[in-house]
């Protein structure tokens, strides 16, 4: 038992809490006191993943929840703080924006990031879908900051109903599993009795993809990019889309244990991969590209989880959160400097800051898997995995890689191109800050791979037996790589697709198939609702007051008189009572005896007939 | 057979200052006026502190025909406790000049050992030597001012005292000549076998003379008249204090004999509470003169009374009893100690009070308010006590009529309670009697203390 497991989430949730409630009063702190509270966060992470403690504590009647920190527990809770701190000392930098509310805006980063944390040491459903919920409800306040851009709060509104959506899944898995098991340990899932343990899986699997912006939920990703870029570095990195992956790595033993829900997640995510990484590559817009990208990254880390590789997907993740927020970030910087993201209008703005530049171009290569960039030997661990397990399975991965390679470089391409950009603000040194650092990270992260480390990996991860990237695949693989980016980068296809661009029209699917029965099922029963119920309740009223009319027209007098005449009638009967009392003492001595001799009779004669 | 003359100490307590009050006077008129209510007091307390030491004693049956057990201790207690206050609203009178002697107090005290001596009865005879100790000082208090009022109050008393105990006594004839004992224990036995209309109208007769203690019908003619004719003082106590031994004696009998025999006593009592509170309330409506309304209040009062007697044997009969006759002894003192301390007989003189003397304004509420039986006030319970322990023995429908009369009650409590409450037409009045104003505040806070603590304590 240890403070710990409270204190890592709690630092970070009641800092922000503390700044939303401030309030704008705290605008001119707020950008310190976060970067402060993250990097002590950092500390605490780190220190976490060294002692790995747990605590529990009682919840409901006969349920415990608890928080504890194992050993991908550890993996993320570094990863995350790490990351959070990175970008919010670019966030502190940050000029543009987030220029305005900085208290709400690092507050809700803040509270975001302590919910992922939760997320991620939870050890059992109950607090999970504590930090799940508050999760998602920052990720709605943090895509819709600009609330007075109307857009926005529609598209942070699309994103969050979304994920919601899926996150009825975790809703119907938590009731299974105390259903099922009795309790809602995380570790007990996969023991759970027959039916249980399989809707168990559906719900886990649903939630999981919804916030993983997997298919087929992945349209929301792309409503989420009118965000600020900090809040897309860090929604498209170490958070939000990673728990998804994060949930299924954890529960990898429930999708084993069903069979089907380990086939379908595998399937899942190296069809997002594929999809998607068409969509990244037929897009125009750098920060469409990049979420269409994460989808497609994060269908590798899915299949991961079906396929078993425990260890190539934490390592994905963690490479991936690396390289996902420098390019946002980066994307950021055009973003203020330039006031756009198209890529045709970004062509040369790599070219007027080199430190920007470098970074998005080596973060770009590692999105790429272009060797020795660290997505080259995680991407390879899973597909290793993968190729074991079904062919096809590899040979659609594989493909998915390729087209990663095809879109780094598109996006390379575009903004190293030389060409004339007007109107450049310079970056400030905060927000230059980060990206060295995240672009070392990503180009070296590839060291896992190594067999020793990845030995050491393994046994942090319990994925003891899980083979490491292989020679074979990692050559191949890499040539491949380097040659689709050389062909990028020389002959800049400007590959379009019109069903990609627009992402497969999966938003308008789901408008389609989703949103427009429901509204009108909803707007027939509101019709219902008003002509009916409604109906017969003013009925009720209207038929209540003509009932009260009447009453008082044809029955109150009634009773009004009736309530008169008893009054009366008393009256009456108190002067008659008085009438004994004459003041005659004759009188009462006769009338005692008469009132005795009544009495006596009267009882006699109860008597004789009983 | 025990004879200890020391089981009777409360009682020769009571005796011993009344006489010794009595030698006072004699020796001394003018000085021993002003220590008899002193030695008064003294014996009254002395049965106090003497009833609750015997209350922890064993108790039993002491030469042959008086019993010590919890209603004769509690009674002796409330007894001695009730007629403290009234020998403080005596002094009042006497203080104002107004028409008493002192030889009040002596009486009070003689009358409040008739009062005891009835509750502890256990043989018809000691029942009739107690009832002529308990009413002939009451006689002479009554008449005790010596001016009109009072000496035809004292008149009707005496006469209907007169006549109604010689029907008890022909009773006691009767009951005797049936039995062929007058102890309680023995009459038990031997009015099983007795022709039931005989018995009727032995108890018939009984019961006249102790209706006319308890203030109920047949027996209630006096109360209205001595209440109005005779000092105020005086109108309190036997309103009070007589009550008391009645009701003890009233238990009692039904306990010991009379579940024992053929006739259908329960139905008489039952008519007889009826017909009492009925007439009680309805009489008491249209009365401008407060005396005349609290008199008329208190024979209402009798008829509740009565039920728990009724109930006998249902468990909570004696503790509703008891409780009630407590709580009615402090809510009509304090009632009386209001008339005592404004000095004013008729509705008319009571506007304004609120304004004057807000405190004891309030005091008569509280105790008008506890005889209509509003919460949180003693009566209120023990009328709760007595129609739960009514409802339990059977007669159920005489709960029914018991709390329609309450309703109906407070109308004319509330006849008398509005005015004190409006501002008075004319300001300025008399200064209110301290020591009567006193008791009121005392009366009405007991009412409510007993009316908390014992909804605290007594089983529901």
């Amino acid at each position: 038992m240890s403070a710990l497991p409270w204190l890592l989430p709690a630092l970070p949730g009641l800092a922000g809490v503390a700044l939303l409630v401030t309030g704008r009063g705290a605008d001119r702190v707020a950008p310190v006191a976060a970067v402060a509270v993250t990097a002590v966060a950092l500390v605490l992470a780190v220190l976490a993943a060294l002692t790995r403690p747990a605590a529990t504590t009682p919840l409901f009647a006969g349920l415990r929840a608890g928080l504890a920190v194992d050993g991908l527990s550890s993996v993320l809770v570094v990863t995350v703080c790490a990351v959070a701190a990175a970008i919010l000392v670019f966030a502190a930098g940050d000029t543009g924006e987030v220029r305005r509310a900085r208290a709400r805006f690092f507050g809700l980063m803040l509270l975001f990031t302590a919910a992922m944390l939760v997320t991620v040491t939870a050890t059992d459903l109950a607090l999970l879908l504590a930090g799940w919920e508050v999760m998602g409800a920052m990720s709605y306040a943090l895509i819709g900051f600009v609330w007075r851009d109307g857009s926005a709060v529609r598209s942070a509104e699309v994103a969050f109903v979304t994920t919601r959506a899926g996150d009825v899944g975790l809703y119907v898995a938590a009731g299974c599993a105390l259903a099922g098991t009795g309790s809602l340990e995380l570790a007990g899932l996969a023991d759970g009795a027959r039916p249980w343990r399989d809707l168990v899986a559906a719900g886990v699997v649903a939630a999981a993809l919804g916030k993983s912006a997997q298919l087929p939920l992945s349209f929301w990703l792309s409503r989420a990019m009118v965000g600020p870029s900090p809040v897309s570095a860090l929604l498209h990195s170490a958070t939000m889309v990673a728990a998804g992956a994060y949930l299924l790595l954890r529960l990898r033993p429930l999708l084993a244990a069903t069979g089907w829900a380990m086939h379908l997640v595998a399937w899942a995510g190296a069809l997002t991969a594929l999809l998607l990484g068409v969509v990244a590559l037929a897009q125009r817009d750098l920060k469409q590209l990049l979420a269409a990208s994460t989808c497609a990254q994060l269908g590798f880390m899915v299949m991961a989880a079906g396929v078993g590789a425990l260890a190539g997907g934490a390592a994905h993740l963690v490479a991936h959160a690396a390289v996902k927020s420098l390019l946002f970030l980066c994307a950021g910087v055009w973003l203020a400097a330039l006031g756009t993201r198209d890529l045709g209008k970004l062509r040369g703005a790599a070219r007027r800051d080199r430190v920007v530049g470098v970074s998005f171009g080596v973060g770009a290569l590692a999105l790429g898997g272009v060797p020795p960039l660290s997505l080259w030997v995680t991407k390879e661990s899973i597909l290793t995995v993968a190729a074991r397990w079904s062919p096809w399975l590899y040979a659609v991965a594989l493909a998915a890689a390729l087209l990663s390679a095809a879109y780094a470089a598109k996006a390379v391409a575009a903004v190293w191109a030389s060409g004339d950009v007007r109107g450049w603000r310079r970056p400030g040194p905060l927000e230059r800050l980060p990206l060295p650092v995240l672009a070392l990270a990503a180009a070296t992260f590839g060291l896992v791979g190594l067999p020793p480390v990845f030995d050491a990996w393994r046994r942090l991860l319990g994925a003891d037996g899980e083979p490491g990237p292989g020679a074979g695949g990692l050559l191949l693989a890499g040539v491949l790589a380097l040659a689709v980016t050389a062909a990028g980068l020389k002959w800049r296809v400007p590959w379009s697709l019109p069903g990609a661009r627009d992402w497969l029209g999966l938003e308008r699917a789901a408008s389609f198939l989703v949103v427009r029965p429901v509204m009108a099922l909803a707007r027939s029963l509101a019709r219902f609702d008003d002509r009916v119920i409604d109906g017969a309740v003013n009925g009720v009223g209207r038929a209540g007051t003509a009932l009260a009319r009447l009453l008082r027209e044809k029955a109150e007098a009634g009773v009004d008189g009736l309530v008169r005449d008893v009054g009366t009638g008393t009256g009456e009967l108190a002067v008659l009572a008085r009438r004994p009392q004459t003041g005659l003492v004759h009188t009462y001595l006769a009338q005692a005896a008469v009132w005795l001799l009544l009495l006596a009779v009267v009882i006699a004669l109860t008597g004789w007939t009983c | 057979m025990r004879d200890d003359p020391l089981d009777l100490l409360p009682e020769l307590f009571v005796l011993f200052g009344a006489v010794l009050g009595l030698l006072a006077l004699t020796v001394s008129p003018k000085g021993g006026a002003r220590w008899v209510a002193w030695l008064c007091a003294l014996g009254l307390t002395g049965c106090l502190v003497t009833a609750v030491v015997a209350a922890f004693s064993p108790g039993g049956t002491v030469f042959g025909s008086y019993v010590l057990d919890p209603l004769t201790n509690v009674v002796r207690g409330v007894a001695a406790l009730a007629t403290l206050p009234c020998l403080v609203l005596a002094r009042g009178v006497l203080a104002r000049g107004g028409g008493l002697r002192p030889e009040a107090h002596v009486l009070m005290s003689l009358a409040a050992l008739g009062t005891v001596t009835l509750a502890g009865a256990g043989d018809l005879l000691v029942l009739v030597a107690a009832y002529l100790l308990a009413s002939v000082p009451g006689y002479a208090l009554a008449g005790l001012s010596g001016d009109a009022p009072g000496t035809e109050a004292a008149l009707k008393y005496y006469l209907v005292g007169a006549f109604l105990g010689v029907l008890t006594l022909t009773g006691v004839t009767l009951l005797y000549g049936l039995a062929g004992t007058s102890a309680y224990p023995g009459l038990g036995g031997a009015l099983r076998a007795v022709p039931q209309a005989a018995v009727v109208c032995a108890l018939v007769a009984l019961f006249a003379g102790v209706m006319f203690k308890a203030g109920g019908v047949p027996g209630h003619f006096w109360v209205p008249d001595v209440t109005e004719g005779a000092p105020a003082a005086v109108a309190a106590f036997v309103t009070t204090v007589p009550k008391l031994g009645a009701f003890a004696a009233l238990l009692r009998m039904a306990e010991e004999f009379l579940t024992s025999s053929a006739a259908d006593w329960r139905l008489l009592l039952a008519l007889v509470s009826v017909a009492t509170m009925t007439l009680g309330n309805l009489a008491a409506f249209r009365q401008t003169n407060v005396r005349r309304l609290l008199a008329y209040s208190t024979i209402s009062q009798a008829g509740y009374l009565l039920l728990p007697v009724v109930a006998v044997p249902a468990p909570l009969a004696r503790p509703a009893l008891l409780f009630y006759l407590g709580a009615y002894a402090v809510t009509n003192l304090g009632a009386f100690a209001v008339v005592v301390a404004t000095g004013r007989d008729t509705l008319d003189g009571y506007p304004g009070l609120s304004g004057r003397s807000p405190a004891l304004a309030c005091a008569l509420a509280v105790c008008l308010l506890g005889f209509a039986g509003t919460p949180p006030t003693a009566v209120f319970l023990g009328k709760v006590m007595a129609f739960t322990a009514v409802w339990q023995g059977g007669y159920a429908w005489l709960a029914v009529v018991a709390a329609l009369n309450t309703v109906a009650s407070l109308f004319y409590y509330l006849r008398w309670i509005v005015p004190v409450f409006r501002p008075a037409p004319s300001p300025g009045g008399d200064v209110p009697v301290r020591s009567a104003a006193l008791t009121a505040y005392a009366a009405a806070t007991a009412s409510l203390v007993l009316g908390v603590a014992g909804g605290v304590v007594l089983p529901p």
